[in-house]
Parts: structure tokens; sequence; C-alpha cells
């Protein structure tokens, strides 16, 4: 007996953690961080959980990692992880040329103290976005604390506590730090 | 085949939920907890012994883990470390189609623990769950 399974437009999803950093950036009592950390830390686990229902045991950390690369990531992201880097003890950096989540932000930003950005306006495009990418990656940082609370849910139900941490520098990519805590 | 008995174990070997489906009172219950512990051991055994043979893959189906004069355990472990059991009291039970229930079990358990206000780790109160667990227990006529 399958049971059909329900679909929900992308755009409310994207709507959706947009809102979530727009709330809780204006609260008050709680960091942002570290209220999107818990949320996403939750939906992690639960998330593993389903996923790896009735999929063949994974027995070792890189049998752990293939799975959050391939299948968790497509559930996610809908697209695979396009790069997998490992140091062999316990760091994995997962690069995701395109990721869905920050397509909607510009990667564009004027850099912040340039007082004459006016001027250099047809200045050549090259110039303009290489100090750009810090602040790019500043503003992305707030909306990345939710899926990199996700995976490290995810892993840390499956096994592995680790830290996750992203660099947005190269939007539309995004580099996924995994640090798997040992012991 | 009888299913007396349906257990969920957490990963550092906390009990989430047991549920006992034969008229005997705190007696039985007792015994089936006894008997779903010592058969935790068992679970241990097969999910640390094997090594990676070629081309077969490791499933979460464990199989008949401990038999005892009147029943047989069998278990079954989740990608996440969950262990689910079943007590069944009948001598011909197929492999089949303890899978077959397994998975239903496991279904059953990853919906209540979807659940947004369960926190992981702690007994499960689903009256959902609860009552999935009974109907799969309920001996069919």
């Amino acid at each position: 007996m399958e049971r059909p399974r329900r679909t929900c437009a992308e755009t409310c999803l994207e709507l959706l953690s947009l809102q979530i950093v727009h709330y809780y950036a204006g609260q008050n009592q709680a960091p942002l961080a570290a209220s999107t950390e818990a949320i996403g830390f939750r939906v992690g686990r639960q998330l593993a959980e389903r996923c790896t229902w009735d999929r063949p045991r994974l027995v070792d950390q890189l049998d752990v990692m293939k799975f959050i690369c391939k299948e968790f990531w497509i559930e996610l992201f809908q697209k695979q992880v396009d790069n997998l880097r490992t140091n062999h003890r316990g760091t994995f950096v997962l690069k995701d040329a395109n990721f869905r989540w920050l397509s909607k932000l510009s990667s564009d930003l004027p850099a912040p103290e340039k007082a004459d950005a006016t001027e250099q306006n047809a200045g050549p495009v090259a110039n303009d976005s290489m100090p750009s990418r810090p602040a790019a990656n500043e503003a992305a940082q707030d909306y990345l604390h939710l899926p990199c609370a996700i995976i490290r849910g995810a892993l840390t139900h499956l096994g592995l506590p680790c830290t996750v941490s992203a660099d947005a520098s190269a939007l539309p990519a995004c580099d996924f730090t995994i640090n798997i805590r040992a012991g | 085949m009888v299913l007396v008995c349906a257990s969920v174990v957490g990963r550092a070997n906390n009990p989430l939920y047991f549920r006992s489906f034969l008229p005997g009172g705190d007696a039985e219950i007792l015994k089936f907890q006894y008997i779903v512990h010592c058969a935790l051991d068992a679970v241990e055994e097969k999910v640390t012994a094997p090594q990676r043979r070629s081309g077969a893959a490791v499933e979460s189906y464990l199989g008949l883990l401990y038999p005892t004069e009147d029943y047989r355990v069998y278990g079954y472990i989740s990608n996440t470390r969950i262990k689910l059991m079943l007590i069944v009291d009948d001598h011909m039970a197929r492999d089949e189609e303890m899978r077959q229930v397994f998975k239903k079990f496991h279904q059953a358990y990853v919906d209540a623990a979807s659940n947004p206000f369960y926190t992981a780790n702690t007994p499960l109160t689903s009256k959902r769950f609860d009552s999935t667990v009974t109907a799969m227990l309920t001996p069919r006529t």
C-alpha cells in the first residue's frame, strides 16, 4: 500500500524560510542564529528519520556523507551536491554550484564603505564585484543558519555529531564545511 | 503468526515504547520487557559484527534475535539507530512476513517521530502510533 507523496510549491518553502529569518531578526528575546538553529536542528533530525526509512543501512562515515550529498540534498534542494572533498580526518566540504535557497539573493551587493560608488557606476563590472563578495557572504549568513542546522540535525541523528558552517562568497555557489567531532 | 509484543528502543538503549497484547497482566509484561532487554545484546552483536561482504547490502531487518521456549524475538534497526523489536509466539514465522510488518512498524514510528511537538529520545505518547501498533498486534481472523 503505497502512500501518495504530497507535494508543495517550492516558492512556499522559499518564502517561509525568508520569513523565518525576518521574524527572528526582529525579535528581541533570542538571537536569530540560535532560534533558526533550533528549528533547523529539529527539522534535520526528523527529515533524516523520514528519508532513511526504506534504505539499506549506512555503515560508515563515508556512506552517511554520500547519503547526505545525494538523497538528502535532493529531498531538500532538488539537486545533488556537485562536489564533495574530504581530508579523511573528519572534515568534509560540500560544494553546491547553484544553491537554490539563495537563488533569490543578489550576488552583486555594493560594498558597505564605497564612497565613490556613484562615479564608478560606468566602470567595468569586474572591478565592482570583487569587493562585494564579502558583503554578499555577510548578508547570506543570516539565511544560511537554517540549512546548516538542518544538515547538522540530520548528521547528528545519523550518528555523526558535527559542526556545519557555510561560505557563500561565490554566489550562487555555496560551500558547506562539515567538521565531524571525533569520539 | 501472532505478535504478542512490540517495542521501540532508542539509540542509547533507552526504552521509547512498549506494548503487549496478551491478557496476562503485569507478570507477562515484565517477562516481555526482560526478553526485549536481553535481545538488545543480540542486536549489538548483529550490528557490530558483519564486515562488508562483497555485494551484500547491509539491511535493516536483523532477523531472529533470540528464541526462548515459548517466544521468538525479531529485530530491526533503522539508520538512526532506533531499534524495533517484535515478539511472536509462532514457530513458523516467515522472514518475508516479518519484513513487511517491520516496514509498517517503522513507517508508523517515522510518522510519530515527525510530530513537531515530539521531543526526540523521549517515550512516544502518540495515540495514533499506539492504535496503529495495536492494530498490528491484533490477531488477524
